[in-house]
């Protein structure tokens, strides 16, 4: 539900406000000439993709970053954060997108720790006393002495909000507070957050790409998008179509797919697949999907809804909790990652170095990781150095990887001669089945343009090719199939001619729509 | 560390010339041998003389030769045990527990059998033999499996639980050996009992067959790692884990691997140290001791960076000075327990000497966009 601002407020003089802020990284404009403001007493929502520059606009405004441009102003007076010390004075809390307490130290420890007024001396008895009465305020039950590393991430959370609030905190930044929480936790907080305003009188910056919980708990929102702001709205007039539009902008997709290669029979069949993630919360929830030879289907969502679950899954890297995963006519559910490379499963990781590759051996130790069990490779369970030599020259030069020479490690490639390689190494397997996760994040136009076409390429040999990316030009120029996932869920399976990117865009940000799923 | 407009910075050497590895190991050597003269320093000889001493023992003397040979032999089959875990990034601390489980199991062999002496022999020595070698390895490999498996599968500490193990592998030996347990020895007390001579390993030329084992067992780990599938899915294992088990490496397996192979070699140390080293052929009262110098199996295959061939003349220095330094404590009457400060000290050396192999120290300016304090993330908490 929308939340009515009280009626009897006047227009006020905003209690924060940023004009003309710019923040260059390099090779990016974080943020250009934004103009900003907050009233007091509100839930003043930040929406916006990822990159659009919300972290980087909140990280200044708690002294964090520098902008390189621009000034803050604090209830109309020009103020100066060098630091967050500075921001903390003057009442300002946040609380970052990723945890960050002393895992090995109580609550109560985390909370009145580093803060400013515990210089020397520190009374913990006093302390107890007064964030145990924060803590009755808001309802909010925590054992002060237990250890963080006990406790679950939503209990984190209030923590680290309980911290700001005993720093006096009047205006509280959350920057993606919802993105790791349990449905039940994110509906505590908000009703918490509410709380905090209603009886404290406490601002609230809600930091967030989550289009519910805009909705759900906000005032006003303001709307990010490549690093300015395209829209200032009250959350009461505005509708979730509305802030998609601002959000996604309307961008169309400049390159598609071949339609000519005929699909062919349906290779892979998803049925009803539920997963863990790894802090143990239902990363997939139901979903099913199925995916003939010759097809692209773009999987389009924010990070962290289950691409790198579903992924996983298919890989057999994840187990299930139920459902069924079918390939080629058998049922894959339980089977290991070695008999899918085997059956002709190819994976692409997001994580080249994490994951796809090592990066102490040399480019022909990395060519066998997807080789050392393939009989060709390995005549009497020796390795074919010979062999592997000459496959590895085969990729280098076929997919224009710049190297010294075969034995570099590949520690010293790049990272679009890395992904280069990797995606040699998996194609020249001729997979059945493509898993692509992030094919082209980070890499520079022309490997990009590289890597798509080989993509591309896979599926006119007949690959049934899974593509997963936050890039939804590349999702609509490459599909045949898009489908936008929110929350471990397809929303819909898209034919790409339905496809436009206002209609993936919201349904990425959780806008529910039924549209000619399949 | 940062000073004014400059830092120094530990950072990681690129690739290093096989030269530079075995001159970093020379000065190391050095280094120990100059820093323990001051050890020497209440001998009843000169300084040189001491050194002359602890060399003229270890190497050129015949008994300590022989001597030397032997416990070169013990320690490269824990340099084995330690060293094939290693490759996969796993590290077998439960070393002593299965040495120890090793002898047992060697000892089981003939008390099973009833071939406690040389007339009740029910098979053919060389037949019992091969028993219990083979009996050593798989006690140890089960006792290394057992490590292993609780590594891979289960999420329990399984530093906590091999130390544990070796603890109580070590009392079930005290147990076996004592006045009254089934090993008992028949004269003295607090000794295991003696071999039949038949089922002593046999010798040639005072060496025993162990030492073939444990040169031909180098050579195949060595080629294991670099030319198989099975060394690579190790290797793979252990620089990247997350890597290894996307390209099809089951975590499980392998583990349970490496530590089954580990173990088995920790056996035959086992096996080794009691029943091929002359004069010996029985778990002496003192087998403790055994159980400490298995961790000098840890520092060799630590300073041979996996190579097992590497691990040879590293294993034959160690076993060499630490007896030639008790010869020369007794003969010059030099304070107790200066085999093992030298061991200590080449030990330190080696290590420092690693840490400089891995890493150099370098200055370099800051650029002075880092220094202003504007930290875009702090470190996670
Ligand atoms: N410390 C940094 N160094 C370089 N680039 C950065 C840094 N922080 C953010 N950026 C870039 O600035 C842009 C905005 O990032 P960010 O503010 O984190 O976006 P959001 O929080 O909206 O997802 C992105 O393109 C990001 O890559
Ligand atoms: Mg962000």
């Amino acid at each position: 539900m929308p939340l009515t601002l009280p009626a009897d407020r006047a227009p006020t003089e905003p209690i924060l406000a940023a004009r003309g802020i710019t923040k260059r990284f390099p090779g990016v404009l974080a943020l250009d000439h934004v103009d900003f403001e907050v009233q007091a007493g509100d839930v003043h929502a930040v929406l916006g993709q990822n990159g659009a520059g919300k972290t980087t606009l909140m990280n200044i405004l708690f002294g964090l970053v520098q902008p390189d441009e621009g000034a803050l102003y604090l209830r109309g007076q020009r103020v100066h954060f060098r630091s967050p010390h500075d921001a903390i004075a003057q009442g300002i809390g946040m609380v970052h997108q990723t945890r960050r307490l002393v895992a090995a130290h109580t609550v109560l420890e985390n909370i009145v720790l580093g803060h400013p007024r515990v210089r020397g001396f520190l009374n913990l008895r006093g302390a107890r006393r007064e964030v145990e009465a924060l803590c009755n305020r808001y309802g909010f039950t925590v054992d002060l002495g237990a250890r963080v590393w006990q406790l679950s991430e939503g209990e984190r959370q209030w923590v680290e909000i309980l911290k700001a609030l005993y720093g006096g905190a009047k205006i509280l930044i959350l920057d993606e507070p919802t993105s790791v929480l349990t449905p039940p936790e994110v509906k505590t907080l908000l009703a918490g957050l509410q709380a905090l305003v209603r009886d404290r009188g406490v601002t609230v910056l809600l930091v967030t790409h989550k289009l519910p919980v805009v909705m759900a708990a906000s005032h006003r929102v303001t709307v990010f998008r490549s690093g300015s702001v395209v829209a200032r709205l009250r959350t009461g007039e505005a509708t979730e179509e509305i802030l998609v539009q601002h959000m996604i902008g309307r961008e169309v997709a400049f390159r598609t797919a071949d339609r000519s290669a005929e699909a062919g029979r349906p290779l892979l069949h998803v049925e009803q697949v539920s997963a863990f993630n790894d802090r143990g919360l239902l990363a997939l929830r139901d979903l099913s999907f199925s995916l003939r030879a010759g097809e692209v289907l773009g999987v389009a969502g924010v990070t962290g809804n289950g691409q790198e679950e579903l992924a996983q899954v298919l890989a057999g890297l994840r187990p299930v909790t139920s459902g069924k995963v079918r390939f080629a006519d058998r049922d894959v559910t339980h089977l290991s990652p070695l008999e899918r490379w085997r059956m002709g499963v190819g994976y692409i990781p997001a994580e080249r170095i994490e994951v796809a590759s090592i990066a102490a051996f040399s480019l022909v130790e990395n060519t066998a990781l997807n080789y050392h069990f393939d009989p060709a490779f390995t005549p009497r369970g020796l390795l074919d150095d010979a062999g592997l030599d000459q496959l590895t020259r085969r990729i280098l030069s076929a997919y224009n990887v710049k190297a010294p020479h075969q034995y570099a490690r590949a520690r010293h490639l790049s990272g679009g001669n890395l992904q280069r390689l990797i995606l040699g190494r998996v194609l020249s397997r001729r997979p059945r089945l493509l898993i692509a996760h992030l094919p082209t994040q980070g890499l520079d136009v022309e490997a990009t343009a590289f890597v798509r076409a080989k993509l591309l390429d896979a599926r006119a040999e007949g690959a049934a090719v899974l593509l997963i990316s936050e890039d939804l030009d590349e999702i609509l120029s490459l599909s045949d199939w898009v489908a936008p996932i929110y929350e471990g869920r397809f929303v819909a399976v898209l034919l790409r001619e339905q496809a436009d990117s206002e209609t993936v865009g919201a349904m990425m940000a959780g806008l529910q729509k039924e549209a000619g799923a399949r | 560390m940062r000073l004014g407009r400059y830092e120094l910075t530990l950072e990681p050497r690129p690739a290093v010339s096989a030269v530079y590895t075995v001159l970093t190991a020379v000065v190391a050597i050095l280094l120990a041998l100059a820093l323990s003269s001051f050890l020497f320093l209440s001998a009843d000889a000169s300084l040189l003389g001491a050194y002359r001493a602890v060399f003229s023992y270890a190497f050129f003397n015949p008994r300590g030769i022989l001597a030397t040979v032997q416990r070169a032999i013990y320690l490269l089959f824990c340099t084995y045990a330690f060293l094939v875990p290693l490759r996969a990034g796993l590290w077998n601390i439960g070393l002593p527990g299965q040495v120890f489980a090793g002898a047992l199991a060697a000892f089981a062999v003939p008390f099973v059998l009833r071939a406690q002496e040389a007339q009740t022999l029910a098979l053919a020595p060389g037949l019992l033999i091969l028993l219990m070698v083979a009996a050593a390895a798989a006690a140890g490999a089960m006792l290394g499996g057992f490590a292993g498996l609780l590594r891979a599968r289960l999420q329990v500490n399984e530093i906590l639980v091999t130390m544990m193990l070796n603890s109580i592998l070590f009392w079930l030996v005290a147990y076996m050996i004592k006045e009254g347990g089934p090993f008992m020895g028949a004269t003295a007390e607090g000794e295991g009992f003696t071999l039949p001579a038949p089922l002593t390993a046999p010798l040639l030329r005072g060496v025993p067959f162990t030492a073939a084992l444990a040169l031909g067992a180098a050579v195949l780990l060595d080629l294991l790692f670099a030319k198989t599938a099975l060394g690579y899915r190790i290797r793979a294992f252990g620089e990247n884990p997350a890597a290894a088990r996307y390209g099809g490496i089951s975590p499980v397996a392998l583990s349970l691997l490496v530590f089954l192979l580990g173990g088995a070699f920790a056996g035959l140390a086992g096996y080794h140290a009691f029943t091929a080293v002359p004069g010996v052929y029985k778990i002496p009262g003192n087998y403790g001791f055994y159980g400490d110098l298995a961790f000098y199996g840890i520092i060799s295959a630590l300073i041979a960076r996996g190579s097992a061939v590497g691990a040879v003349p590293i294993a034959v220095l160690f076993a060499g000075l630490s007896l030639g330094a008790r010869f020369a404590q007794g003969a010059l009457h030099l304070p107790f327990g200066v085999d093992y400060a030298l061991l200590g000290l080449l030990m330190m050396t080696f290590i420092a000497s690693h840490a400089l192999y891995q890493f150099r120290l370098a200055w370099r300016r800051v650029p002075s966009e880092v220094l202003q304090p504007a930290p875009t993330e702090l470190p996670e908490g």
